[in-house]
């Protein structure tokens, strides 16, 4: 027998309720300031969007979510009203629902499968996500875990961004001891330096850190793995007994192009850290310095470069997209897309900047692009970009570059035992998360090169997994061992 | 008119929540209510929240979302009614008020606060107001902290109590680590000190709390270590109190004094202190540092460097490191001040902390056994980052000058750690007044006149480094020069410090700092220096005045 649903409707007029808008700060309000764009669901709306959920007996949803939530079980706690108990639901597979809710691009996993969807627009899934979220920070419901007794193993995390955060977790609910280094001072990884604060606000990573550290998780700053000490140090003299890598893919690529190192031209990396972990928008007073002109040119419309976009207009720019696709090919999450479309962004499609012209001073002044033309469609449907030999001059006094990332060479340049891709990418068992080295396992953009932090904490996860078989496995050896020996 | 605001007012005494919702959804589709009305709506709604039993807070949420509604539309207010009743309530009526007030969040706030200032005095109310904060969770009831911390000086035991209890909750409840810092370590001490009032209740509050504060872990580890030995003192104390009365204290702090207990945690071992252990001065503007960093001065090598932080809200900076010891525990740093940071920093005293330094970065230098003559030339701090690979490359074997370059008699530095790693130091300053009249180039032209030299490596100023690789080049001895580019985090995330080496695009922090001579795009170098002279200028100025 199922559960009596509150609003007793059938499948079919419940599949004709209507979508449920987040409401939005305006577009014109919202360029003034670093406050969250949305602005959440209130109860009703939610109990609305959550009735509109069919409860599948199979739901495709579950399946499409990279750690699996029981999304149904979930927005059925939200439709009877329990916004606290799905908060803890979702925390059963994913410790971080505030950060997914708002930046998991869900219109191409959970909510692209929805069985509504087929019909009408999916459900919010990520916006019911974060209301039961924020209601359980709102009104602290959240409760802590009970951490089992210490199992005496000891795992070095490397890199605290969303993969090496869920390892941690994992590893410590299961009761081990876990120590995260970190290279900066601050952790959270892209989450921190990376997406902008209007997206993702700094306080509910900093809760979600402190909530680590009360769960016994350690953190370590200013160490960078590889240099200050090895992964055999770690595993050697310093006594740990396994280590994972989530040292992400920062290792911004640029483009080879004259003018490239013009003053006044960033990597999206260098603009957002600048301004998010240095806090250079409130320079003087953090000493941090940012050269921002008047008219800024973000090259590339993927999530970084919206984010860049969106940031600089905050400073106050005027601010154009030059990217050599159209618009169809550009990889943005669609929500961030039309964010910024809302908010007077210029758009120079077909557009592949070719070269940036500077002054005597080496200051950009202009930037040149040639103009593209798409190809007919190849055999797999994508249409590639063609130069057409004709050209365009448009003044900017600021250039971000926003062209995707490798990944960060230090610590596989540093043991010789981990083994890289022809890429940088680090190669790790496809269902352990093990590298070439022996207990040291991997997740997150540094064995995928880039990508969410879902599928981050996703890997992690199955890391975490391998780690606590690995440890504990480990144990038993010992005991076979010394059972021969007698 | 009333008639029928009195019909709906009737179903509003439904016990259900969901009976309620529906009539007060209904009263807010009216169009406009007249005095009389709302006096009796606002009347009715007190007595709802009043008397009514909330399965759980959705339901009084729900009550809450409508009541705004009809504050929004009619302007109608239960707050002063709410607090009027909180004043002359019992104890366990005040709970339930205070929970009532606190959906009005910060309003509900200020309005406690303005009975506070109204009723101060009465002890009674104030008891009943300090418990009634107890039921917030929005941040803003820090604002009450003034007060709070105050209450824990009054006379009346009842009210200390009272203030430690809600202090402990909030301290649960609300995010204390956002309060400002002097606030929160008045807080702390204010509690920390009724630990030692006379009376048995106060001493169990402040005891209760000291606990919650340490589950919120927003107590730091010295103050934890305070409580402790406060506690041990306490436990010790047998008899010297009415047994009676001091066995509840007793049995609390035996509850609590496990949490803080020192306990060594895994981390400790890493955690850096970056504390300035000596400081002196070199010349104008130029200071020496000793700074405690164990792990960075076990695992540096020539050639690496390393970034600084010295306050929370200060730039990222790169330095080189001139010695360490590694026994000891502690790198040596160089620094002149430029500008506004490195001012900053040299405004710092032995006991001091930086905020974060991390290290050793970039790549080691080049040693190895030449059989020529190893040259290394320094200018300005670079003189010291010169010194650790003088001493490697004579260490093994190469004969090595040292070429320092001055302006002036005055502005030398580091002149005898620099000959105590050298075969020879030859000294050059631009107006004679000390050793050679010119530039270190005057001093390399006569090296490589009298000897073959083989290895050059040059730190300091561009033009200088520049000068002598050109002076290499041609004679194609090797040239080594450390790259001062701007830089950020120093592991090759943000490409701040790209520079020209050959035609290609090069990382500063992990490709060098040290680059072929030869090959260094130095013009594009000086330029990229000068990417953020404005913006500089103008924060240099600000600290000025
Ligand atoms: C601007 C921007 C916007 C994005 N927007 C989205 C989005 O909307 N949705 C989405 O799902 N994804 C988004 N992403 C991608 C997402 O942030 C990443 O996929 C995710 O953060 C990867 O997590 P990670 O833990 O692997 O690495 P990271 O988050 O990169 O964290 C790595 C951490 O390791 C540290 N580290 C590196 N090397 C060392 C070392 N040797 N020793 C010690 N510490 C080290 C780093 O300092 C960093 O803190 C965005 C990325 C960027 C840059
Ligand atoms: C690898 C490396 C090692 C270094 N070692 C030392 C050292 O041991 N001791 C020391 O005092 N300094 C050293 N520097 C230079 C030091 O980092 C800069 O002097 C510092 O960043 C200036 O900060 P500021 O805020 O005081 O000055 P700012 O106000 O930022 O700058 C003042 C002036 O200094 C120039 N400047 C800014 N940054 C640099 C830079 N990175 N290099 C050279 N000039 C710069 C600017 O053009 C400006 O005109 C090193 C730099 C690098 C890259
Ligand atoms: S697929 Fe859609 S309708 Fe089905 S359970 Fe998931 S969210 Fe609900
Ligand atoms: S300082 Fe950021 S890449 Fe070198």
């Amino acid at each position: 027998m199922r559960e009596k649903r509150t609003l007793n409707l059938t499948n079919k007029e419940r599949m004709n309720l209507p979508h449920q808008e987040m409401i939005l700060m305006e577009a014109e309000e919202r360029v003034c300031s670093f406050d969250e764009v949305p602005i959440g669901y209130n109860h009703e709306q939610a109990v609305m969007e959550a009735s509109r959920c069919l409860q599948c007996r199979k739901p495709e949803c579950i399946k499409a979510c990279p750690v699996g939530i029981d999304i149904p079980a979930f927005i059925r706690l939200i439709e009877q009203g329990k916004p606290a108990d799905a908060a803890k639901k979702i925390r059963e597979t994913n410790f971080l629902p505030a950060a997914c809710g708002r930046v998991c691009p869900q219109d191409k996993q959970c909510q692209a499968v929805c069985v509504v969807g087929r019909r009408n627009l999916p459900v919010g899934i990520g916006d019911l996500e974060r209301y039961a979220a924020d209601y359980e920070r709102k009104y602290k419901t959240l409760e802590y875990p009970d951490i089992p007794e210490d199992t005496g193993k000891k795992i070095a995390i490397v890199g605290s961004g969303p993969a090496g955060l869920s390892a941690a977790y994992e590893l410590r609910i299961r009761g081990h001891q876990v120590v995260v280094f970190e290279a900066f001072h601050r952790a959270g990884g892209v989450l921190i330096y990376g997406i902008p604060r209007f997206r993702l606000p700094i306080d509910i990573i900093d809760e979600d850190i402190k909530f680590l550290e009360n769960i016994g998780v350690e953190f370590v700053y200013n160490m960078i793995i590889g240099k200050i000490l090895s992964l055999d140090d770690l595993l050697g003299e310093e006594g740990f007994d396994a280590a994972f890598i989530g040292t992400g893919a920062g290792l911004p690529r640029l483009l080879d192009v004259p003018g490239a190192n013009a003053n006044g031209v960033y990597s999206a990396n260098e603009y957002l850290t600048r301004i998010y972990l240095m806090e250079a928008d409130k320079f003087p007073e953090f000493a941090t310095p940012l050269y921002q002109g008047k008219k800024v040119a973000v090259i590339g419309a993927g999530n970084t470069a919206m984010d860049s976009m969106r940031t600089a207009k905050r400073l106050g720019a005027d601010v154009t997209c030059y990217y050599r696709r159209s618009i169809e090919e550009a990889p943005a999450r669609s929500e961030e897309l039309k964010h910024a479309q809302q908010e007077m962004i210029n758009w120079k499609w077909l557009s592949n900047p070719v070269e940036f012209i500077t002054n005597e001073d080496n200051f950009i002044t202009h930037i040149k692009c040639e103009i593209m033309e798409l190809s007919e469609p190849d055999d797999s449907g994508r249409r590639i970009p063609v130069a057409t030999g004709k050209f365009f001059t448009d003044e900017c006094d600021t250039v971000v570059m926003s062209l995707g990332c490798s990944v960060n060479p230090i610590l596989p340049a540093t043991d010789r035992e981990i083994k890289i891709n022809d890429w940088g990418v680090i190669t790790v068992d496809g269902e352990t998360c093990e590298t070439s080295k022996k207990g040291v396992f991997a997740g997150g953009d540094a064995i995928t090169g880039g990508s969410t932090v879902i599928l981050a904490m996703g890997q992690a996860k199955i890391a975490a997994a391998s780690i606590h078989d690995f440890l504990m496995g480990k144990t038993k050896d010992k005991e076979e061992e010394s059972l021969e020996m007698v | 008119m009333t008639e029928r605001i009195n019909t709906i007012i009737s179903n509003l005494n439904l016990d259900t929540t969901e009976l309620v919702c529906e009539a007060l959804d209904n009263i807010i589709k009216l169009e406009n209510l007249s005095q009389e009305e709302k006096i009796l709506l606002t009347e009715a709604l007190t007595a709802i929240f009043y008397h009514h039993d909330f399965g759980d807070t959705n339901d009084l949420e729900r009550l809450i979302i409508r009541t705004e509604k009809l504050i929004g539309n009619f302007g109608i207010d239960v707050l002063p009614f709410l607090i009027e009743e909180l004043i002359n309530a019992d104890s366990e009526s005040a709970a339930y008020l205070g929970k009532c007030i606190s959906f009005s969040e910060v309003k509900g706030i200020e309005a406690i606060l303005a009975a506070w200032e109204e009723h101060d005095g009465d002890d009674f109310a104030i008891i009943n107001i300090i418990q009634a904060l107890a039921s917030f969770t929005v941040p803003e009831v820090s604002k009450a902290a003034p007060k709070l911390i105050a209450s824990t000086r009054s006379n009346s035991p009842h009210v200390k109590a009272m203030a430690l209890s809600t202090i402990g909750v909030l301290s649960l409840n609300i995010s204390m680590d956002k309060l400002d810092d002097k606030v929160r370590k008045s807080m702390f001490n204010a509690v920390f000190s009724l630990l030692g009032d006379r009376k048995p209740l106060v001493r169990q509050n402040a005891v209760k709390t000291l606990g919650k504060m340490h589950k919120k872990a927003i107590l730091t580890r010295d103050q934890e270590g305070k409580v402790h030995s406060s506690f041990t003192a306490m436990l010790g104390k047998d008899g010297e109190h009415n047994w009676d009365r001091e066995f509840i204290v007793r049995h609390e702090i035996e509850h609590y004094i496990q949490l803080f207990t020192p306990k060594k945690t895994l981390a400790d071992r890493y955690k850096q202190s970056f504390l300035i252990l000596n400081k002196h001065e070199l010349c104008h503007n130029t200071f020496h540092y000793e700074v405690e960093a164990p792990f960075i001065a076990k695992k540096i090598k020539p050639g690496q460097f390393i970034i600084v932080r010295h306050s929370t809200q200060s730039e990222r900076i790169p330095l080189s490191v001139c010695g360490w010891d590694a026994e000891k525990g502690s790198i040596q740093i160089i620094i002149n001040s430029v500008g506004k940071t490195s001012t900053e920093i040299n405004n710092l005293k032995p006991g001091n902390k930086f905020a974060d330094m991390v290290g050793p970065l970039g790549v080691r230098s080049r040693v190895t056994k030449y059989n020529g003559t190893c040259v290394v030339i320094g200018g300005g701090y670079g003189v010291g980052a010169i010194i650790p690979t003088a001493r490697e490359l004579k260490a093994i074997g190469n004969r090595v000058i040292g070429v320092i370059g001055a302006r002036s008699k005055n502005l030398l530095l580091m002149v005898e750690e620099l000959k105590s790693a050298c075969d020879e130091v030859i000294i050059t300053t631009n107006d004679g007044s000390e050793g050679m009249t010119g530039f270190v180039t005057t001093a390399l032209e006569e090296i490589m006149n009298r000897e073959t030299v083989e290895h050059v490596l040059a730190i300091g100023p561009v033009p200088m480094m520049e000068a002598v690789s050109n002076m290499t080049r041609e004679k194609k001895i090797e040239t080594y020069v450390s790259l001062n580019a701007i830089m950020v985090d120093g592991t090759g995330m943000c490409g701040a410090c790209r520079v020209t080496i050959g035609g290609k695009v090069k990382f500063a922090c992990i490709d060098g700092p040290d680059f072929n001579g030869h090959k260094v795009d130095f013009g594009e170098l000086v330029k990229r220096q000068k990417m953020f002279v404005n913006e500089e200028k103008r924060a240099f100025e600000a600290l000025e005045i």
